[in-house]
């Protein structure tokens, strides 16, 4: 580290270091080098985000479908979206994507709450709860697929072992239309219950043990003192994690290529999944940028009235406390 | 009385829960080391002392494998490696104050909204594109586009941990006459090193578990293990044994790095929104 002088004040920064090229630390370089630190991430992200995104919008107005050798990219404006609203195949997609993220980030959210108290809790397994939750949720989701998928197995799985040793008959699971769906749940529950109940641990061990200790005090109750007083502490934690959790459980793809590949028929078919068969096996690459495009929006438009709703409960407890 | 019913009961609760987060995976471990004929049985075999390690040796003698490991290695610690380094230097000039704030803003703003994209959406543009610039099925080209998946997580993630630094002793070398580059090498960066290996660990995760990307955009030079192993399912339905080694193996370097960077798990989920 130099030192040097430092110039009386008026004084150019380069009188009082006279030095060839230019003086890094003359004043309004920080600006620059500020810039300077920022470009090589702006252009990757120019790059690798606005580019594609930009490219995807141009193809969706376009029909270019390169299964058709020599194709060349028709114009024809607006009608791939127009098709889109009416393709029941598309549609059907979606509605599964609702249901599989609704019921996926609810449990999730729920279960992490009552498995974050557990891990806060005081018990001897505390310890090994935590390393247990590591595990599930470190596991590459196509692995996950590939596991669950011997687990669910009809005639060998130890499931329906455990099912049939209960009394039940056995279950179809992934070759049943009514479970599948429930199925690929339950395997991104078993991922992504974790990291909710880490963040919601950290919120619970945020709260000041003086609260605690006035409620009891006050004489209220295990329950009471969750309801009344973790809980609503816990608000915007909780937010921030159904947030993310939303956001990630839309993108979900992995799991499904190796668990049911969208079936059977398509009771499995996530939007993520139905735009890559149609861009990528059966490239009609100028539809699936359209899909890709309405999804995007419906995605943005989602997640923006969740994070105005993380802003109006961040407000709300920081003017209540 | 009462209170020794609660806690067994208690306990009982913590175990269901344990038993059925872990057995999963003890089902892929031993799955993997099962001799063939033990594999797909019904009832089902749940341990056998005749263990054996005939998948992994399959796995290690097949050289394909052997190069979509090297390929998942590389692309990892390279992309781990660039979503860093632009990650540290964008993240530290967005922690001072030289530039505006509505600029500050709006870039973390646009970097927060590329963590909401679906990958799908640029997956298909990402596969016209690098075609164009002649990068499929290249390290190269895959580790591209797991940086851009990185990045923006690096950039939230350490923007935290630079702004935990004290500004006392950034001012301090300000007076000596340190440029902001040399504040940022020999005063800040030394001071995050633990936010650093921490990003790093997240990094190196997401990369090495990706699968979309790695499907759209590699063939077979630069194929990695989640590929490899979803097209265990197309073509080797019944080699359950040998896909269940390979999801084994797979979880080995996740699992180590997880382990070492337990403490700050919560700031990396949150993106760094909640600190532990």
């Amino acid at each position: 580290m130099t030192t040097r002088p430092l110039a009386p004040p008026g004084t150019p920064a380069q009188a009082a270091r006279p030095r060839r090229g230019i003086d890094w630390t003359a004043p309004g370089r920080d600006r620059d080098l500020s810039w300077l630190m920022l470009a090589p991430a702006i252009l990757v992200l120019v790059f690798t985000n606005l580019l594609p995104v930009w490219e995807a919008l141009q193809t969706s107005f376009y029909i270019y479908d390169l299964s058709i050798p020599n194709a060349t990219p028709v114009f024809v404006g607006l009608e791939n979206y127009l098709r889109l609203l009416s393709d029941s195949a598309f549609l059907e997609s979606f509605r599964t994507t609702l249901i599989f993220v609704t019921v996926a980030v609810t449990i999730e959210l729920i279960l992490g709450i009552v498995l974050g108290l557990m891990i806060t809790g005081q018990s001897p397994w505390v310890g090994l709860l935590r390393v247990s939750l590591l595990l599930s949720f470190i596991m590459a989701p196509v692995a996950a697929g590939v596991l669950w998928r011997t687990l669910y197995n009809v005639s060998w799985g130890p499931l329906n072992y455990f099912i049939e040793l209960a009394g039940f008959p056995r279950q179809e699971f992934l070759a049943s239309t009514v479970q599948a769906l429930g199925a690929v749940i339950a395997v991104e529950v078993w991922q992504q219950v974790p990291p909710v109940a880490f963040v919601v641990a950290a919120g619970i061990s945020g709260v000041p043990s003086e609260i605690y200790r006035a409620a009891a005090a006050d004489g209220a109750n295990a329950w009471k003192t969750f309801w009344w007083i973790t809980l609503p502490l816990l608000r915007p934690v909780i937010f921030v994690v159904l947030i993310l959790r939303t956001m990630d459980a839309f993108k979900v793809f992995d799991i499904v290529a190796t668990l049911t590949q969208g079936g059977p028929a398509s009771a499995t078919k996530l939007v993520s999944y139905h735009i890559w068969e149609r861009g990528l096996r059966f490239l009609d690459i100028g539809y699936a940028s359209a899909m890709s495009w309405l999804f995007l929006l419906v995605v943005f438009a989602i997640s923006l009235v969740f994070i105005r709703a993380l802003d109006r409960a961040r407000a709300g407890t920081e003017g209540g406390a | 009385m009462r209170d020794v019913l609660g806690r067994i009961a208690l306990s009982g609760v913590y175990l269901v829960v344990i038993v059925v987060m872990v057995f999963p995976v003890y089902w892929l471990v031993i799955t993997s080391l099962k001799p063939a004929n033990l594999a797909q049985t019904n009832p089902p075999v749940f341990f056998t002392p005749e263990l054996s390690l005939d998948n992994y040796r399959m796995l290690w003698g097949d050289a394909a494998i052997r190069n979509n490991f090297a390929n998942s290695l590389v692309v990892a610690l390279g992309a781990t490696g660039f979503s860093l380094l632009f990650g540290a230097l964008a993240a530290y000039a967005l922690s001072k104050s030289y530039l505006r704030y509505a600029i500050r803003r709006g870039i973390l703003l646009w970097v927060l909204l590329i963590r909401i994209f679906p990958p799908i959406v640029v997956g298909i543009p990402y596969f016209t594109l690098l075609h164009r610039f002649a990068l499929t099925d290249t390290r190269l080209g895959l580790m591209l586009t797991h940086v851009a998946l990185t990045l923006p997580f690096v950039i939230w993630l350490l923007l935290g941990f630079f702004q935990d630094v004290p500004a006392e002793l950034e001012k301090a070398a300000m007076l000596d006459g340190c440029s902001l580059l040399r504040r940022f090498g020999q005063i800040s960066l030394p001071l995050v090193l633990p936010g650093l290996a921490v990003t790093a660990i997240f990094a190196f995760i997401i990369s090495w578990n990706e699968y979309l990307f790695a499907a759209i955009l590699t063939s077979f030079n630069a194929k990695t293990l989640p590929v490899a192993i979803a097209t265990f399912i197309g073509e080797r339905r019944l080699e359950w044994g040998t896909m269940s080694a390979l999801g084994s193996l797979m979880l080995i370097p996740p699992a180590i790095f997880a382990f070492l960077g337990q403490q700050y798990i919560v700031r990396g989920l949150t993106f760094g929104a909640v600190k532990e």
